[in-house]
């Protein structure tokens, strides 16, 4: 054998395997700024999630183009949950041991609390956007919501019902259930500390289909304005068989009644019912309009749970915002700086939800609007601040 | 409160909403009493019926009539091949009631789940409209769909009577279901009746659907609640019972609605578990009425001589 050679054909399979090992390692890792979203995927509730998804891959893309983070660019590692608390909790596991990230965002009230744990035994933030669980608040030290709690859409119809338009006598019909029974306290306790009274005040079983014994109740009651704490299932049949017995009352409800397919359903009916919206709509925001318009472009109709995706997709601005004010302080980006600096800029400016505040006891001030139908459409009524 | 006017609304409203009660029960109990089968299966024949309406009426926009008919025929076909290939094949390798009745738990989840990955959980209806027009027939708001509803059951109701009265196969539902290997022994074939029951199920379960689709909303799971209903009928009103089961759907659901006029409204979800409870534990059997005396005229045993040479 030439002597030369063997240097040569000893050296080459190292090279090449060196370039192999070059090629595999993640290509920008130190170029990006990595985050995790743990969202459902998979399952009966990936209808929204795929949706809540794209909104933050949008976000991610927008603020890339604009140039990233100081010239990083933004990464997001997407995980399925399926809605589903021990999938979250394996999801959530691997963005942290596993991809490192400093925080992540997840969404869906049973699996934001399942993890909570692993983001405070690891110090790494969770940001929860899309669950309303008023419990939220109270998970720990690296969890927040950059989403409203249930307080306060719920408190900002119910002192509207009683000042704004003058209501004094109200009723209130909800489902038998944790979210209908603390909505339906909620109210109660706004409305009456806004000076109204409360003069009918009936649950109903989440399995009902026919609500005469209470609609019978309350239309004894005689009240000026009926407010439903229902689920999205239930409510547009209460409203309905309200009308047929004769109640014309307006309505009061929250943000599950908020979608197209209650006029659809109801037809006139509908008109003069009121619900809460947490985010801006696109008759009163052209971003909002454009973005809504991007959705039925690209992908051919409106997002499942409008509100909810616009949240999704300013989530990474909040990131990228705290990413940068890390950078320009020199700080490394762990979770407990991103926490730290979180809370030091407390006030963002966002593109979709325009400006909102967290607060240190881990919620949020955020506009609430008041939506009503009229003329068959649903028409901004109200901003309640 | 309990003015005639409310009480009159109450009664008038349970009668016409417990009609797809009823017609549900009797399905649940007509299986259970000639097939000897707690079918609990009926919950994925309701998912079926109500999404095969929902695409029919709801996504390709047919007539109503026409997507009734389709889905009659879609469930038609899916009782026939539940008991085909599973029942009858469960009964050919012997298996026992309690494997029988996990099969019919594992294929009502499977048809949930089948449905939430297929139409997601949004809950969905037959028409776009939940709301009938209404009118006033003295102080009670009757709606344009009490009537239809009313007389879907009184008609289904009557012309299962008349079948298993008058027809041979109802006849021989009837012997099946008294004595199943008896009826064997005498040329009925039992498979063909186990059939024809699941089918006859099948009708009941798609004009209930229709009427609760009709004014509700449902969701992939609420089939599954739905059967709780059905199954307390068919207890109380007697296992095996099936105008038991008709008659107690109905007494159950006006109890229901005018309950809230008399206990706090949070208890009345709480009421059926109650009813079952007592049922299960007072009345095993069921709650029978006594059967009425009949006319009867006693005389003395005559006494007869003894033969001569006795």
């Amino acid at each position: 054998m030439n002597r030369t050679w063997l240097p040569i054909t000893r050296a080459l399979p190292a090279a090449v395997l060196g370039i192999m090992l070059a090629a595999s390692l993640p290509a920008h890792a130190q170029e990006t700024l990595r985050f995790g979203l743990a969202m459902p995927l998979s399952g009966g509730q990936a209808l929204y999630g795929q949706d809540q998804v794209k909104a933050a891959e949008w976000g991610v893309a927008e603020i890339n183009a604009a140039g990233g983070v100081n010239g990083k660019k933004l990464e997001m590692i997407i995980l399925d949950t399926q809605a589903d608390p021990p999938a979250g909790i394996q999801a959530v596991e691997r963005l942290v041991s596993v991809e490192k990230v400093p925080v992540f965002i997840t969404a869906w009230s049973a699996v934001v609390k399942a993890v909570a744990p692993i983001a405070n035994d690891n110090r790494v933030l969770e940001l929860s956007v899309g669950a309303n669980s008023a419990d939220i608040a109270k998970l720990g030290d690296y969890v927040y919501t950059t989403y409203p709690l249930a307080d306060i859409d719920i408190t900002a119809v119910a002192h509207y019902a009683a000042t704004t338009m003058g209501k004094k006598k109200a009723a209130v019909l909800y489902v038998n259930n944790e979210s209908g029974t603390v909505g339906a306290q909620i109210f109660k306790d706004a409305f009456t500390k806004a000076g109204g009274t409360i003069v009918a005040y009936e649950a109903y079983d989440p399995k009902a289909s026919d609500w005469t014994g209470s609609l019978l109740k309350v239309r004894a009651a005689d009240p000026e304005i009926v407010h439903i704490q229902g689920l999205v299932s239930d409510t547009p049949q209460v409203i309905a068989q309200m009308r047929q017995l004769g109640l014309q009352q307006p309505v009061t409800s929250y943000a599950a009644a908020y979608n197209p397919k209650l006029i659809e359903q109801l037809g006139a009916a509908a008109e003069g019912v009121i619900a809460t919206a947490l985010a801006p709509n696109g008759a009163d925001n052209p971003t909002v309009a454009a973005y809504v318009e991007r959705w039925k472009k690209e992908v051919g109709r409106e997002p499942n749970g409008l509100p909810y995706t616009q949240y999704l997709h300013d989530a990474p601005y909040i990131i990228a915002a705290i990413f940068k004010s890390l950078e320009q302080k020199k700080l490394p980006p762990t979770g407990e700086n991103f926490r730290a600096e979180l809370l030091a800029t407390k006030t963002f400016e966002l593109p979709l939800i325009g400006k909102f505040a967290i607060n240190d006891n881990h919620t949020v001030n955020s506009p609430v609007y008041l939506m009503e139908v009229k003329g068959g459409k649903w028409t901004q009524k109200a901003i309640v601040n | 409160m309990f003015s005639v006017d409310v009480i009159a609304q109450i009664l008038w409203t349970s009668f016409a909403t417990s009609s797809y009660f009823v017609l549900l029960a009797v399905a649940f109990a007509i299986v259970l009493k000639v097939n000897r089968v707690f079918n609990f299966a009926q919950a994925a024949m309701m998912t079926v019926a109500f999404y095969g309406a929902h695409t029919a009426v709801g996504i390709l926009g047919l007539p109503g009539w026409v997507g009734f008919l389709l889905t009659l025929i879609v469930l038609l076909i899916f009782s026939a091949a539940l008991e085909l290939l599973g029942f009858r094949t469960l009964r050919r390798q012997g298996a026992s009631p309690m494997f029988i009745f996990i099969f019919t738990l594992v294929v009502s989840e499977l048809f949930a789940y089948v449905a939430m990955l297929i139409y997601g959980t949004w809950p969905a209806t037959i028409f776009p409209s939940l709301f009938w027009p209404v009118r006033m027939v003295g102080p009670v708001v009757i709606s344009a769909w009490d009537g239809p509803a009313i007389a879907s059951v009184f008609v289904a109701l009557a012309v299962l009577s008349a079948f298993l009265r008058l027809s041979r196969p109802g006849q021989f539902m009837i012997a099946v279901a008294d004595n199943p290997d008896l009826a064997e022994l005498y040329g009925i074939n039992k498979d063909r009746i186990y059939l024809v029951t699941i089918l006859i199920a099948g009708g009941l379960i798609t004009i209930a659907m229709f009427l609760y689709g009709s004014r509700a909303q449902v969701q992939p799971t609420t089939s599954i609640e739905l059967m709780l209903f059905a199954v307390a009928a068919s207890v109380i009103g007697g296992i095996g019972n099936i105008w038991g089961a008709a008659l107690t759907a109905l007494v159950l659901a006006l109890l229901q609605n005018s309950s809230v006029l008399f206990i706090p409204s949070e208890w009345q979800g709480f009421l059926l578990y109650i009813f079952l409870f007592l049922a299960i534990v007072f009345f095993p059997s069921g709650i029978r009425l006594g059967r009425p005396k009949r006319l009867s005229r006693q005389t003395e045993t005559p006494e007869f001589d003894q033969p001569k040479g006795a």
